[in-house]
């Protein structure tokens, strides 16, 4: 079923009382099921998923046009835990191509635009919603859904969820399963969570964070006990009193002093740290996240996947397969690809592919560096190569380089590597496989929302809900 | 430095073996039943058309094999394998690159190949990983494979070729250079204009054995791939069927003048049996030296060829410059495996006996034939049971070794092969064997009583009952429905009353006295025939012929 503005607003308006009737949707498809009544922990809520996450009765097509007309055969591993759980999907979100975008424009021609909902003035020109989550952002930032599933590959949660002024949580990688998730990097693709606050990502999270056994780097029941231990034995039971938060001096800070101030008050101990390899992390991220997309995105196109523009007859399979990945992929795809091509060449591979490698691995080894509570698969303590022990329990730095930009009619006027800065302060913690959170935190000068973001060691989400709650409540009074 | 390319850290690698590792502990050896008889003969055929000079010329051969594993399920996905199915009825999702699905390895899998790599001496990599290679084509719907380039699961092996194997004319090693765990592609068939694409092969899990270049002559690199047939049906790994393509083998031919630089080779792909794998290289070989006898000033170009079956000649399939770039890439979807040392060496120590060291170990402890042990491996590749049979019927006796190796290999087998019986251990149990061995060779019997005692068995068996009654069979009740009496040294003739009027009384008689045995026997149960001979026997004083008697006996409860 396509989108068309009466059927959002007849539908989405029995969902939801607080539905705004901005004529360009989040959505990209909406459930006409009515919610019967359920029960289990999200007993009637009304949850949006992102158009990559597969559903059985809904056109996941990832925002593109060479997936239009596939509906998936199974439902996502955590779709049929938020259905088990009794939540009412409501709808699928509109997405950049394939996950790939930092702001919500890569969308086929027959999509309207997404627009970010957190306008402070009613008349200002539309801006982004961010990206590649834009439209679960937007979605419940308008208030059409109780919460929204994304996924985070460098960025895609945590960045809409600044600019839409809500909630985005980007797990720890492996904790929430991929299976049914359209792939674009596999190394970095992670399910995440948004909503209006802490409490809603939290119980959602809580559903959906289980092992699978259809998903091996699904984390174990095992390697998430082991995480909870190791935070008990670091970490007093409440209250965020001892707890330390590391400063990239890297990253320019725009918290606010009064945000800082606050978390001294309630007993945090903030000082600065240096993550000198983040520095690398964007040309890193974009060299892996491409070559991986190459590869996963071969399938579409040649036989089974791709939708098969049928009026031309093709000379052979090769014929086809070109003609319909020209017609199918958008141009930022297509980008990608042909760049994720030429990293894995065998001319290029040892120089940009594994040096890419190489930086993600220094990245990671500089966090772990960093953080005092230990990496729950590293077998004994953490003991560091120079012998220094790591003395931060979390990292805070703003999610993004600022509000949400201007949004572009089509994808023209965008120049892409302005586009791909949008990420730098996102994708460190993908690249580690670390959790970290966007939290609401102020509004820019221009009125439109700022998010900070808390970065964890791996499995530690439980903590970064624990000093989000403390920013949620600085940010009431602001 | 760390290995960059093993799947980073950040997911779990698979454990294996480790105690802690409860949950993915693999099962215990699996059981699969079958046999095939494997013929050892090879009719090679012989080289034709010499060319001038060509004594000059060396051979260098290095294969590459294919080899399905069997687990009975797809290597990432809980598909059953098939062969000769409806196309596309043996598919997961998986299988068809649907988007979403993700790889589940297999254990099982893993397990075989291990041992499989442990029988051939490698050295096992403590940790391996999984790659992608990359390709456009529609026999493989994710337009990758899922292989092992950077680190394979083991590397440095090698098996003995022995002189006389396969008509080689060496003892020599064929190094192994590397095993890998990787998926097979699905099946294509031009029909028409059409090309259908049947996905029950796809996701197969199979095992690529790379040699080193270490054969000189088609015969060799035939007897390697005799020998690894026999090595995989053997660990239970592989079923090694070129026919059925469940093997299928890539072969690199050069040749060079003795002594100099190795030239420039070619491949030869897909290859479905030991005799088109000779064919190919000897087609190789002459079209090498031919060409740098014309032309020596050229080199050969470096091409992939195919057979052509008919003529027995390679053909072009494409050349080095249309080769392609899989662009290999670490498969994040799959944790690495690690392997502990100790599980390994629990798999080493249980690995089975290797049909060549039974050979070695029999031929060195009785001096029996290698041929005829040859034979009793043949009986049964995967569990050697042709091979245990022979060893309870000598139990160690060395004095009856060679005798009995006779009486199996020939006498049993030869019978067998005249019924329409299949051998299996059942058929005479080994303790009878032994005993009528023992009585033969002790004079108490003789050899032709012992010939018709395994007719007389064979006779009564049914090819749907191979296991019938004579597991509890004593040799003397054998004896005594046969008529024959052990006497110190001398033997009771058969064939003192054969007057046929005389047994048809016998039987009359017989069939009288036993009539729970007559209407047993019309109520189908045809065994109980061996109550009524062994009542003509009683009734004879032993002296009546049984085959006679049988037959009479058949005749009489026809109506």
């Amino acid at each position: 079923m396509r989108i068309t503005r009466q059927r959002l607003q007849s539908v989405a308006a029995a969902i939801k009382p607080r539905i705004s009737d901005a004529s360009p949707t989040p959505y990209s498809w909406i459930s006409n099921a009515t919610p019967g009544s359920s029960t289990g922990k999200l007993a009637g809520k009304a949850i949006a998923i992102k158009d990559n996450i597969s559903y059985t009765v809904a056109p996941t097509s990832c925002s593109s046009s060479i997936l239009r007309d596939y509906n998936p055969p199974y439902n996502a591993t955590c779709v049929q835990s938020l259905i088990s759980e009794g939540a009412h999907i409501v709808g699928q979100t509109k997405m950049d191509e394939f996950g790939m975008g930092s702001t919500t424009s890569h969308l086929p021609s027959y999509y309207s635009p997404v627009h970010n909902p957190a306008s402070p003035q009613p008349n200002e020109p539309p801006r982004s919603a961010g990206g590649s989550s834009g439209g679960s952002a937007a979605a419940v930032a308008e208030g059409s859904s109780w919460a929204a599933l994304g996924t985070d590959t460098g960025g895609s949660v945590r960045l809409p969820a600044s600019f839409c002024g809500v909630v985005g949580l980007k797990p720890s990688y492996g904790l929430i399963s991929r299976r049914g998730v359209v792939a674009y990097a596999d190394s970095l693709d992670c399910v995440g969570v948004l909503g209006r606050d802490i409490d809603t990502v939290e119980q959602v999270f809580e559903v959906v964070s289980q092992p699978d056994e259809r998903d091996m780097t699904c984390a174990s029941l095992s390697s998430r006990n082991k995480a909870l231990e190791i935070l008990k034995s670091y970490i007093p039971e409440t209250g965020i009193e001892g707890i330390r938060i590391g400063l990239p001096k890297e990253i320019t800070q725009t918290a606010s002093s009064s945000l800082l101030d606050y978390l001294k008050n309630q007993g945090a101990i903030i000082q600065e740290v240096s993550l000198p390899s983040i520095e690398k992390a964007l040309p890193a991220y974009y060299v892996l996240a491409s070559a991986e997309a190459s590869s996963n995105l071969g399938r579409f196109g040649g036989n089974w996947f791709g939708s098969s523009i049928t009026d031309t007859v093709d000379k052979n399979g090769e014929e086809r397969r070109k003609r319909i990945r020209t017609q199918g992929f958008g141009k930022e795809v297509k980008k990608r690809i042909l760049a994720g091509t030429w990293a894995l060449s065998a001319d290029e591979f040892d120089n940009t592919y594994l040096k890419a490698l190489y930086l993600r691995q220094l990245l990671r080894q500089n966090y772990q560096s960093l953080f005092r509570i230990p990496h729950p698969h590293s077998s004994h303590q953490q003991i560091h190569k120079d012998g220094k022990k790591g003395v931060i329990d979390l990292i805070l730095h703003p999610t993004a380089i600022g509000t949400a930009p201007l949004l572009n009619s089509g994808e023209k006027g965008t120049k892409g590597s302005d586009e791909y800065s949008q990420d730098l302060l996102t994708v460190p913690a993908s690249l580690a496989g670390l959790p970290s959170m966007s939290v609401p935190a102020g509004k820019g000068q221009d009125g439109w929302p700022l998010g900070v973001s808390l970065t964890g060691q791996w499995g530690m989400e439980k903590l970064i809900f624990r000093l989000g709650r403390v920013i949620e409540e600085w940010n009431k009074g602001q | 430095m760390i290995n960059l390319l093993s799947p980073w850290s950040i997911t779990r690698p698979i454990l294996i073996g480790y105690s802690s590792s409860s949950k993915i502990t693999i099962s215990a050896f699996r059981n699969f039943s079958g046999s095939t008889i494997k013929r050892y003969s090879s009719k090679g055929k012989g080289k034709s058309k010499a060319i001038d000079g060509e004594d000059d010329w060396e051979t260098i051969i290095g294969l590459e094999i294919h080899a399905q594993l069997k687990t009975g399920r797809k290597l990432f996905s809980p598909a059953s394998t098939s062969y000769g199915e409806t196309p596309n009825t043996n598919v997961n999702l998986h299988d068809a690159a649907f988007p979403g699905t993700l790889p589940v390895l297999d254990l099982h899998a893993v397990r075989l190949s291990l041992i499989t790599a442990l029988a051939l001496q490698c050295q096992i990599n403590s940790r391996s990983t999984f790659d992608r290679k990359h390709y456009f084509y529609h026999d493989i719907p994710a337009s990758y494979q899922i292989t092992q380039h950077y680190n394979p699961l083991a590397r440095h092996g090698k098996i003995q070729i022995f002189e006389g194997d396969n008509k080689v004319e060496r003892t020599f090693d064929v190094g192994i250079h590397q095993l890998q765990i990787e998926q097979d592609t699905a099946k294509s068939q031009n029909v028409g204009d059409n090309t259908l694409v049947d996905l029950n092969r796809a996701g197969t899990g199979l095992m690529e054995i790379v040699t080193e270049p270490d054969m000189r002559s088609a015969e060799e690199a035939g007897a390697f791939v005799r020998k690894l047939q026999g090595l995989l049906r053997r660990l239970g790994s592989g079923d090694g069927d070129m026919e059925k393509g469940n093997l299928r083998v890539d072969v690199n031919v050069s040749v060079r003048r003795f002594g100099a630089p190795f030239g420039t080779r070619c491949e030869i792909k897909n290859i479905n049996s030991v005799r088109f794998l000779q064919a190919a290289i000897e087609s190789e070989r002459r079209r090498h030296i031919k060409h740098y006898l014309e032309s020596p000033s050229i080199p050969i170009k470096q091409e992939t060829r195919g057979l052509n079956e008919l003529t027995l000649e390679t053909f072009p399939l494409r050349s080095k410059e249309e080769a392609m770039d899989y662009r290999y890439m670490p498969d994040s979807n799959l944790p690495a495996i690690v392997i502990d040392q100790g599980y390994l060496q629990k798999l080493t120590h249980e690995l089975p006996e290797m049909p060549w060291d039974v050979v070695k170990r029999l031929t060195n402890t009785y001096s029996v034939q290698k041929r005829d042990v040859e034979t009793l491996i043949g009986l049964d590749e995967y569990h050697a049971r042709g091979i245990r049979y022979y060893e309870d019927v000598v139990a160690g006796d060395k004095k009856i070794a060679k005798k009995a190796m006779n009486w199996i290999v020939h006498e049993l087998l030869g019978q067998i092969g005249k019924t329409s019986l299949s051998w299996s251990p059942d058929i005479i149990p080994s303790g009878l064997m032994r005993e009528m061995i023992i009585l033969v060779e002790e004079g108490k019997i003789t050899g032709t009583t012992g010939k018709s005692i395994i007719k007389h068995i064979l006779s009564t068996t049914t090819s749907s009952s191979t296991k019938n009654n004579q597991e509890e069979m004593q040799i003397e009740d054998i004896l005594s429905m046969l008529g024959i009496e052990i006497t110190e040294g001398k033997h009771s003739s058969s064939s003192s009353s054969e007057d046929d009027t005389i047994i048809k009384e016998l039987c009359e008689k017989a069939i009288r006295n036993q009539p729970k045995s007559v209407s047993d026997y019309k109520k189908g149960n045809e065994k109980v025939i061996m109550r009524l001979i062994g009542e003509v026997m009683k009734l004879s004083k032993g002296t009546a012929n049984a085959t006679k008697v049988k037959e009479e006996l058949i005749e009489l409860l026809k109506d």
